[in-house]
């Protein structure tokens, strides 16, 4: 439980243009084990786009990616899977005409034999909901008939089969109730008390700093502060987002003071 | 064979007990999927729950057909328990048998706000009552459990600082004009003690002491069965006895209180050398897992607040100190210290020697002391809806 020193992932000075469009210039991000970050800014800031590169769906055009300290190449979103890098984006990417168990195992169906081991997989879906301690009520039910929440529920589920060690969630509370919210932020808490490193990419300022331990702050695709949730307050955070500060402003200012 | 098959369908029952109490509510077919049972089996057994009357079930429709909606069976009125943490928000539905038919968890920010929590407590109130398939309308009061003392009589905060923005605000008021019926606030604390008192490790006991050892600590007092909070609801805030004249400033204006050191703030700083940044919970769940710097900090924690709980076991002279709130939930490692502390420090007494325990309903405690505390303060059976009910639980009582 306790955090190592190696962080289990370390992205130093990602760099990605789209055109003249700058998405992320020279990005730093650490995550260790057992620890949720919070990845806020503005629309455009570049969260979602580093939350890409993260997942292997888009390559950074410069910059180090580094697992536990040895350097790494996600090329692709089965190179983040082998490396332990699950991934909810904010559409889930989840088949509503399917049940749970079906959508959980999506692409990676257990087999005895020749056939699919439906008796299997059914069990081991159950237990990854009771783990999140989910209210979904059956592993049976098509996803269709699910609350936005228990869609969640299910879309964080599935990046558990494979047993990984960093959850990248994008805007997971994104238009749920309070309720649902809830259910969210506590699937939240138990990966992290379950040891993985979470990615949470959120709006939602009181959501980010219940659950997170440290807050990244991007603007304009640049690292514009870093926050310690148990202590910082909304207006630096809201402050860092908005631009009214940067972690710059000191040199600024002293290098104002030097003329 | 009939033997087994008699325990088979007993654990059965047991089963879809179980489901529909940590759903609220949900429909035969849902429960089959839920438990793994067939369909048959969840309605024979959903029929011998209904004739006994644990469970009620009423017409609902999933997906536009019609289903049967099956829910723990409820007495006349609802109550609602909200504990209003540090660091979590806890909603709990109650009825009249004390029975909690559904309950939700929302972590808080650090320093969370005034409106946005009472706001957010109101939606979750709603939409927990919908989940049991029921409405404000049945609900007979909010109970609600703050970690600072409450004036008895206006409801509010009666100590400035203690939260943060908290202050001057009639929270009573706030929730009882959103939910529209009556709301009674009180320390979480007196609450806890309240619920051990009448379900949890003190039941047998008739004074007793709770002291909720969290990320600030507080006791609440229960004198021949009773709950004492005081003149000003400040009674038993252990958490702020001076322990340290040289201290640091705590938030309640004195310098060197009991919570300066023990509380949150103080067991992570112990630990950032050695251990990083932990939260509250990190540490209580290394102390569980063994980690030896954690149970260190908590035993010490332990020996500290024994400290202070023996001078109102001299004050007092209960029969039993029961140990809650998070810090509670290592056992022993808290337990064991703080009950050598209090036993070198206290008159031995021959006749019936002092008890100091863990306590029995964990995180629990304090929203279930809230709807013990509606039900104390609200007349509910004056308010039933349906005399037919109301007649037959009279039978059912005679």
């Amino acid at each position: 439980m306790i955090s190592s020193r190696v962080p289990l992932l370390s992205l130093q000075q990602i760099t990605k243009r789209f055109g003249a469009v700058e998405a992320l210039v020279g990005v730093d991000l650490d995550v260790y084990a057992h620890q949720v970050v919070a990845l806020v800014g503005d629309n455009g800031a570049g969260k979602s786009t580093l939350a890409k590169v993260i997942s292997g769906v888009i390559s950074p055009d410069s910059g180090l990616v580094e697992m536990d300290g040895v350097a790494q190449t996600i090329s692709s979103p089965s190179a983040a899977h082998a490396l332990g890098i699950a991934t909810v984006f904010q559409d889930l990417a989840l088949c509503g005409n399917l049940d749970v168990t079906s959508n959980i195992f999506l692409g990676r169906e257990l087999t005895a034999g020749a056939f699919v081991d439906d008796g299997q997989m059914e069990q081991i879906a159950r237990r990854l909901l009771r783990d999140l301690t989910s209210r979904i009520p059956s592993v049976r039910t098509s996803v269709s008939e699910l609350s936005a929440g228990q869609r969640q529920a299910v879309a964080i589920a599935r990046t558990l089969v494979g047993s990984p060690r960093l959850v990248v969630l994008d805007e997971p509370t994104a238009a749920l109730s309070v309720a649902q919210t809830a259910e969210v932020l506590m699937y939240i808490e138990r990966l992290r008390e379950l040891g993985h490193g979470v990615i949470l990419i959120s709006h939602n300022m009181n959501d980010v700093r219940a659950v997170s331990d440290r807050i990244e702050v991007l603007r304009h695709g640049r690292n514009n502060g870093t926050f310690d949730a148990a202590t910082a307050s909304y207006e630096s955070i809201l402050a860092a987002i908005t631009g009214a500060t940067s972690p710059q402003d000191d040199r600024v200012r002293r290098v104002a003071a030097f003329h | 064979m009939s033997g087994s098959q008699s325990a088979l369908r007993e654990a059965n029952r047991g089963l879809i007990i179980e489901t529909v109490h940590r759903h609220g509510g949900l429909t035969q077919v849902e429960l089959a999927g839920a438990t793994g049972l067939s369909t048959a089996t969840v309605s024979t057994i959903v029929k011998e729950l209904l004739a006994a009357g644990v469970v009620d079930t009423r017409n609902t429709t999933r997906s536009g057909r019609r289903a049967q909606m099956v829910t723990i069976a409820r007495r006349v009125g609802l109550a609602v328990g909200i504990h209003i943490g540090v660091r979590q928000l806890r909603v709990a539905l109650g009825d009249a048998t004390r029975e909690v038919l559904a309950e939700q968890t929302l972590p808080l920010p650090h320093e969370h706000r005034m409106d946005t929590s009472l706001d957010r407590a109101a939606l979750l109130v709603t939409e927990l009552l919908e989940r049991v398939g029921s409405s404000v309308d049945e609900v007979v009061g909010v109970g609600i459990a703050l970690p600072a003392p409450v004036d008895a009589a206006t409801g509010m905060i009666s100590v400035r600082g203690m939260m943060s923005g908290w202050d001057e605000i009639h929270i009573g008021h706030v929730l009882s004009k959103r939910l529209g019926c009556p709301v009674f606030v009180d320390n979480d604390a007196n609450l806890g003690a309240l619920a051990e008192s009448v379900r949890g490790a003190a039941r047998f006991f008739r004074d007793s002491v709770f002291v909720r050892a969290s990320y600030g600590t507080g006791a609440g007092i229960v004198l021949g069965s009773q709950v004492h909070v005081g003149f000003a609801g400040t009674a038993g805030e252990i958490g702020h006895v001076q322990v340290d004249p040289d201290g640091q400033m705590c938030r309640c204006g004195s310098r060197g209180c009991r919570d300066t050191v023990v509380g949150a703030a103080a067991l992570t700083g112990a630990l950032r050398e050695t251990h990083g940044t932990l939260t509250l919970r990190d540490i209580v769940q290394g102390a569980i897992d063994g980690d030896p710097g954690c149970a260190r900090v908590i035993a010490e924690a332990g020996s500290s607040i024994g400290v202070v709980v023996a001078g109102l076991v001299i004050a007092l002279n209960p029969q039993v100190v029961v140990v809650g709130g998070e810090l509670a939930e290592t056992g022993e490692v808290l337990v064991a210290p703080l009950r050598e502390a209090i036993r070198q420090r206290v008159l031995p007494n021959q006749i019936a020697p002092l008890e100091v325990v863990a306590a029995e309903l964990g995180e629990g405690a304090e929203v279930i002391g809230a709807l013990e505390s509606v039900f104390r303060s609200t007349d509910f059976v004056a308010r039933s809806a349906d005399p037919l009910v109301m007649a037959r639980d009279g039978e059912a009582d005679d």
